[in-house]
Formats: C-alpha cells, structure tokens, sequence
C-alpha cells in the first residue's frame, strides 16, 4: 500500500505539465485569500471541488470529510472570540459575538478547505517524481532537489523501519496510550533512538556508496525525465490568472468582505 | 550563517539533510491523525523532539532537514499556503538551537553537547523554549496574515508544545551523542573548518533571538490585542537580524 496520496487516472488535471499544475496551485491559494465573505468564497470551493472531481481525487478528499466539518466548526467558533464587527448579536460576559465576526469565522473555515482541497488535489494527481523535476526546472538548486527527492525515496523505509520497532517495543510492554504530554513523549525515546541509529548507519553507507563513485552535487545533470509544456498548459494558466485579477478587481471594488482584513 | 549554504557542497551533510528530513517527516505523518489540538493546522507533535536533536548533532542540515520533512508531512494532507510559513518556522527550530549552542552568557558552560551535567541540560531546555517561541513567533503571525488562526492561540500552542517535545529531546541527544560522533557525523567534524561561519556578535544575536521568540510571543499572546501584525513585525525582524549575528 502506498503511503502517498497519487490516483493513477487518465485525467486532464493528470496530464498537466507539473509546473503548470505548481502555479495553478499558487494561483488557487491567491483565489482563496482574495475574499473574506463566505458567499463569495462558497463558489471557489465549488470550483474547487469540481477541479478534485475532474482529477478523481474524490476519494482522497472524502477520507478527510471530517477534518473538513471539524476545520470548519472550529473556525466559525473561535473567530468571534477575537474579532468584532457592527452588528452585536449577543454577548457573554466580555466577549461580544457579531454577525460579521461570525461569518468571518465561517469564512475563514471555507478559505481554509479550499487550500487543503486544492491541495489534495494536486497531490493525488501529481506523482512525486514530477514534483521534484518540476521544482529543478523552476530553477531550485539541484543539491536541494536531490535532498528532497532523497528524503521522499527513504520515507517508505523509515516509516516501515518505525512500524516494525513500534510493535516491538510495544510487545516488551511499551504503553503508547497514557500519561500527560510529557509522559508520553517520553515513551518515544525507546522508538525514536533504534530508528534514528538505523537512520544514521544507512545514511553513513549511502554517503561511502556516492563519495566512492566521485559523485558531485554541483555539476550540470541530465534527467531521464523530461518535461514539456504545452498550449494547454499556458492556456489553463492563463484562464486561472485572469480569474484571481477579476477577482481581486471585485475586493479592490469593495466586494466579497463582510470585515475591513484579509 | 555561512554553513546553511556552504552545506550544500558536502555530500554528507546533504544525506544529513534528508536523514532529517525523512525522519522528521515519518513521525510527522505517523501520529499525524493523532491528539488533533487546531484541526487543520497542528496536532500534538511527538515528532518534535527530533529538531532539537537534529540541530545540536547535525548542525545546519538540521535546520534545512526540519523545513523539508515539515513541507513533507503537509504534503500528506495540509498543504496549503501556511506551509511557506511551516517551512520557515521548522527551519528556524532546527537553526536556533545550535547557533546558540554556547552563547547564552552565563548559562552557557561551552562543552561540546553531551548533555550530561546539569549546567548542559538547564542549557538545553533554555535553548529548547527559545527555539520553539521562535518557530511559533514566525508560524503564527503568518497564519494569522492568512486569517487561519489569531496570533494569540496558535504561538501559545506552538510554543507549549514544542517546549515540551524539546526537553524529551534532550534525552535523545544523550543517548545518540557518543555513536553520532563515533561514525563521525557530528556536522562539525563533517563539514571543512573554512565552511563554517564565525558569527559576528553571537551574544547580541543570541539575545535578539531571545526578544523576537520569547518576548514576541508573550507580548503577542498576553499584551496586544489581535490583528496586530504590523507590531509584530518588529520582532520577525528581530529574529532576521540575530540570524545574521549568530
């Protein structure tokens, strides 16, 4: 099983160039900050949601329907507790809940699922390949890239190496489950010291394995994988870009707020 | 701070770095469904024991190492614009503490890290809460920017949290320390000496990191009220500035 969120599905949204998919995804956080009133934010979250619908990462999103609901109540209660508008509802002891205060909190719930559904959805249709050759092309320095391509490759192993000690250690009669905070931090010591010396020895191999072979981080390299971008790609670019600049036009205009921030 | 780029030529401080950064992030993802304290934003983190660890052994592939494994773990559920400010808060948290490894004048008993007296390990703890006020400084005003959570809620959360995880993270260190420096990948004796920058005022700069975490999150926290991001700026630029120092 794998532990990344990467649907195969023969989709537009999985035909993407990588970096078209990247700004697509920076383009769709700006939408998400542009407004602060839930009635404009409800039809970007349902653009979103049709986005994760093309790109069939339903499923993926529909496994956090409950971080969503959660994400979402959490807001709208905790806002009013520190921002006020005009419109006083009722107050309790100091605190005053206004209908602006609260539907900013909603608001704030909606923006917040907007940029954790575009998330998803980009990773369940972005493998992790094309993402770190996606972020050499966008110019990120190549030692960076490897080391983050590195860490993606020695995850799976960490994890399983993790798994095995976890249930190791708890068939010595390691308990996970009970004390404060402090306590139970503690009880990782016993997971935490053999997976990091296991870490440790591995890492030491893989570096004499590349210094033995005169590997360099600093030369011009070459990558089987290749990425190209096509009309469609600028296309969708251009289309998303032009949405955030009328959107930003309605805000600037003094629409889609129901409070004076972001 | 020249070894955070000089760093990236040294093939074993990049392996360090995504040593760190796998790690971070397998524990990250492991108990992410777990005690859930902001939903969306942060849980109880057991993984946070790590960076402290991480910083004092590995030095500057530390600090890079937690910014990637905390932009690994939102990859698996909450990327999203926070992340920017994930990233630069973990990287800090694997910074800090082994920059002021030393120059917290008159704690400071200038051994190497073993963390085996009580001076050493009243040292760490200090180090342990100014890094984590540092991260929570950063990682709440620009959620707050972003209009996720105030300031107010998310530092105290962060800082708490993170204090906690780092005085487990002593222990770690303990136990690790003598086989780290017996492989031979404590990051000084890694990296070549001229790689390694010698700071310029590490007592001020230590001390400036102390107002930009510490004092930053009590007066954003306990003092001003919320959406006072433009005062807070004062000490993110605090933070920057004894980043050049240390």
């Amino acid at each position: 099983m794998s532990i990344f969120l990467y649907t195969p599905y023969k989709s537009m949204i999985h035909r993407l160039d990588p970096r078209a998919k990247i700004f697509c995804l920076i383009l769709f956080f700006a939408l998400g900050l542009v407004f602060n009133n839930p009635l404009y934010l409800l039809p970007i979250l349902i653009l979103t949601l049709m986005i994760a619908w093309l790109g069939n990462s339903l499923k993926n999103l529909w496994n956090l329907r409950y971080i969503f609901l959660i994400l979402i109540a959490f807001s709208t209660l905790l806002w009013p507790f520190f921002i006020r508008g005009p419109t006083e509802l009722f107050s309790f002891w100091r605190i005053h809940f206004t209908l602006e205060s609260i539907l900013y909190g909603f608001a704030m719930g909606i923006r917040t699922a907007i940029f954790l559904i575009a998330g998803v959805t980009f990773l369940s249709t972005t493998r992790i390949e094309e993402l770190t050759t996606a972020l050499i092309k966008l110019k990120l320095p190549y030692p960076l890239a490897f080391s983050i391509s590195t860490a993606f490759r020695l995850l799976p192993t960490f994890v399983g190496a993790g798994s095995t000690i976890i249930q190791a250690q708890t068939s010595r009669g390691l308990d996970l489950e009970s004390g404060n905070i402090i306590v139970r931090m503690k009880k990782f010591i016993p997971l935490l010291v053999p997976i990091l010396i296991y870490a440790i020895r591995s890492i030491n191999l893989q570096a004499m394995a590349l210094e033995s072979k005169c590997f360099n981080l600093t030369k011009d390299r070459t990558f089987y994988f290749r990425l190209k971008m096509k009309k469609s790609d600028y296309v969708i670019i251009f289309i998303l870009f032009c949405v955030c600049l009328i959107t930003l036009y309605l805000r600037i205009s003094g629409y889609g707020a129901v409070l004076p921030r972001l | 701070m020249k070894e955070i780029f000089t760093m990236w030529k040294n093939v074993r401080m990049v392996l360090l770095t995504a040593l760190c950064a796998a790690l971070y992030a397998a524990v990250l993802i492991a108990f992410k469904a777990g005690i859930v304290i902001v939903p969306g934003i942060t849980e109880i983190r057991p993984a946070n024991i790590l960076p402290i660890a991480f910083s004092i052994l590995f030095g500057p592939a530390a600090a890079w190492g937690c910014a990637i494994g905390n932009f690994i773990g939102d990859i698996f559920g909450t990327l999203g614009p926070g992340s920017f400010f994930g990233f630069i808060g973990n990287f800090l948290l694997g910074f800090v503490p082994y920059k002021i490894w030393g120059h917290l004048v008159p704690i400071s008993s200038g051994e190497e890290p073993e963390i085996k007296t009580g001076r050493s390990w009243t040292e760490i703890i200090i180090i342990g809460f100014i890094s984590a006020a540092v991260c929570a400084v950063v990682i709440a005003w620009g959620l707050e920017l972003l209009g996720f959570v105030p300031f107010k809620v998310l530092s105290t959360i962060i800082t708490l949290n993170n204090t906690a995880a780092h005085i487990v993270g002593g222990i770690l260190i303990l136990l690790v320390w003598a086989r780290v420096k017996k492989i031979g990948l404590y990051w000084r004796d890694v990296m070549a000496e001229e790689d390694v920058g010698k700071p310029i005022l590490p007592k001020v700069g230590a001390l400036l990191m102390i107002i930009g975490g510490v004092v930053g999150w009590i007066v954003g926290a306990f003092i001003l009220p919320v959406g006072s991001l433009v005062t807070l700026t004062i000490f993110l630029i605090a933070i920057i500035i004894a980043m050049f120092l240390l």
